[in-house]
């Protein structure tokens, strides 16, 4: 993962990568920030709703690496030079 | 038999015929001409976009665990199964790291199984089959898991059930799996993919309806905890402690994190799951997927919250009592109980066919280990790719019987812990798998007598487990204090650590002495390439590798 786009920048966009994976792991294996009762979201005591609530916010935080490995920090050795930005940005989710 | 309800049952016959005959006819799918050829029975021809895959993904990894294992266990115990929702949840940031790294490779060198890969990148012919073993092996209980589910479905449809038995026992399942036998040797990896869409849509119908249909029918969210919190609170006679909490305790915490980790790490280390990767015709396309397919936690998540709404439910616990406390018939009665038949009958469909899309799976991966890894590595090296498409294709047969003993030979309080057992063997290769995608530090003899001692470690630590309540039994737990730090831990991440230590100490001593490390066919480049789809003329260096693999 070397040759191509100014190095700082790959180097950046793979930590901020590897931020946000580690964000979405910890989060739920953590476990004493959501074993508790309250607060409670209508019926739904935190334990319960804290985890389905983190279950779309680990969608967009991979959903956010993907866009950022297509776009910055894409190995440079599947596509021709040219085409890249185009087709990162035709095939987003 | 008397109480067959016949619209539930005639609404599971014809979805089932449906999915038969679209199993069979899966085999003209996007077909090409060398129909045996493993690419093509055993990966569906390794086209997959992200469309399909996200199907096949979902049909692959959200089984029968997902909707009879785990709402059991919530039913049983409460909040400590919920680790399984945990579990799911942080599964798609780790894989998401390595997993396009494996499917670059493979593609490259056509490989077909993880134990390809292996013995592509180690030299090691020993690693490889330990590997390839491992996968067979840790899929039986799986499969197992599957026929628990179907089983759960017919016992409160009241076909075979506990009322009959021996041999009419178990007829209705036998059928069921001869059928599923018969489609997945026609059609390979197409049957599955195809009626993976089947099997979703009725899924995310029979959850969608459950999760606002039920909790009017049982008397709000509110009164659902509330009996349930109740339930759990209560002694159980037969351990003398309480059944379990609503909110985890303290002293569940070291095994709730664990077995999620556990299980994460062991997910994409299944030969079925890889098999689904491997079937995918983009790089972009294990991404995408892996950023998209969260939307079955929830689902697995919502499905969890079933073992309360059971227990909320008038008339349900007393039936699953009356059947020998048996918690795996929890959704099943539910579903019986709360909803008109007719859509009790999509519910089962959704459960029977949510079994039999992995189940297939499940076979072809571990056929294609046995032709790939065994059979042409050791008993005949010169096999053709079609006579390596042949031996797949029975040895698919041979393992869907072996899943059938494993049912039968296996007995277990909670389903859940055939799935935790396979997960304590399949993990074992991680370190293999996941370093092997980043470096060849690792000698290839020291990762297999790691490998060798967690396997041992795992199976008699898991063996010597007896089920809650019933002192003697084995394999009824998954989870045991380690003396040091003593906490609870999953005997699959102790096993894991342990592997890991052997691994690193000895391959420190084997580099010291200099022990060959033998060869290594990939290159840097190959773990981030891109190929072209494979069409009907495949490129040259996959097609050359794959031979000679």
């Amino acid at each position: 993962m070397t040759h191509s786009g100014p190095p700082t920048r790959r180097t950046g966009a793979w930590i901020l990568v590897a931020i946000l994976l580690l964000v979405a792991v910890l989060g739920t294996l953590i476990v004493p920030i959501y074993a508790r009762s309250g607060p409670k979201l209508g019926s739904f005591p935190f334990f319960y709703w804290y985890q389905l609530l983190w279950v779309p916010v680990v969608a967009l935080l991979t959903t956010t690496c993907y866009l950022i490995t297509t776009r910055v920090a894409r190995p440079p050795a599947d596509r021709r030079p040219s085409s890249p930005p185009m087709s990162g940005r035709g095939e987003a989710l | 038999m008397s109480h067959i309800n016949w619209v539930s049952f005639g609404i599971l016959i014809f979805l089932f015929a449906l999915v038969t005959v679209v199993g069979f006819a899966a085999a003209r799918w996007r077909r090409t001409e060398d129909i045996l050829h493993l690419n093509e029975w055993g990966l569906g021809g390794r086209g997959f976009g992200t469309f399909v895959t996200w199907f096949l993904l979902g049909g692959d990894l959200y089984t029968a665990y997902t909707f009879i294992a785990v709402p059991a266990l919530v039913f049983g115990t409460g909040a400590a199964g919920f680790f399984t929702l945990s579990y799911t949840i942080m599964v798609y940031p780790i894989v998401f790291v390595f997993l396009p790294r494996l499917w670059s490779v493979a593609r490259v060198h056509g490989y077909i199984t993880p134990a390809d890969f292996i013995h592509g990148r180690y030299g090691s012919r020993g690693l490889s089959l330990a590997v390839a073993f491992t996968g067979i092996l840790a899929v039986m209980p799986y499969i197992a898991l599957q026929l628990v589910g179907i089983q759960s479905v017919l016992t409160v449809m009241g076909i075979g059930g506990s009322s009959t038995s021996g041999f009419l026992h178990d007829l209705p399942l036998i059928i069921a799996f001869l059928i599923l036998a018969g489609y997945t040797f026609v059609s390979g990896l197409r049957a599955p993919a195809l009626i993976a869409f089947i099997k979703d849509t009725l899924i995310y119908v029979m959850i969608i309806v459950a999760i606002i249909y039920i909790p009017i029918r049982v008397g709000g969210w509110g009164h659902i905890f509330s009996v349930a919190d109740t339930h759990l609170k209560a002694t159980n006679p037969k351990t003398g402690k309480p059944n379990g909490s609503l909110i985890l305790e303290p002293a569940g915490y070291w095994a709730y994190a664990t077995l999620a980790l556990g299980s994460a790490l062991a997910l994409f280390m299944y030969p079925h799951n890889i098999t689904g990767v491997f079937a995918a015709n983009r790089r972009k396309v294990i991404r995408r997927n892996v950023a998209a397919l969260p939307a079955y936690s929830l689902v697995l998540g919502l499905i969890a919250l079933l073992g309360y709404m059971a227990l909320a439910a008038p008339g349900v616990p007393a039936e699953v009592k009356a059947h020998g406390a048996n918690a795996q018939l929890a959704v099943p009665f539910l579903f019986q109980r709360i909803f008109p038949s007719w859509f009790a009958g999509i519910g089962f469909s959704a459960i029977v066919i949510g079994a039999l899309v992995p189940a297939a799976i499940m076979a072809i991966a571990a056929a294609n280990l046995f032709a790939r890894n065994i059979w042409k590595e050791y008993i005949r090296p010169n096999a053709s790719n079609a006579e390596q498409t042949r031996v797949s294709q029975w040895a698919s047969l041979v393992v869907k019987l072996g899943a059938l003993l494993f049912v039968i030979f296996v007995n277990s309080t909670y389903a859940i812990q055939l799935q935790l057992l396979g997960g304590i063997w399949i993990v074992q290769t991680f370190p293999a798998i996941v370093a092997g995608l980043y470096t060849r530090w690792f000698h290839r003899w020291a990762l297999i007598i790691g490998w060798a001692v967690a396997m041992v470690f795992g199976t008699i630590a898991a063996y010597r487990l007896a089920a809650p309540g019933k002192p003697g039994t084995h394999f009824g737990a998954s989870t045991d204090t380690v003396p040091v730090i003593n906490h609870t831990i999953y005997i699959g991440l102790t096993g894991l650590v342990i592997n890991l230590v052997i691994a690193t100490l000895l391959t420190l001593l084997f580099r010291a002495f200099k022990v060959p490390v033998g060869s290594d066919e990939t290159r840097p480049h190959e773990f981030v390439a891109d190929p072209e789809p494979a069409t009907a003329e495949p490129v040259p260096a996959a097609a050359g590798a794959a031979d000679a693999g």
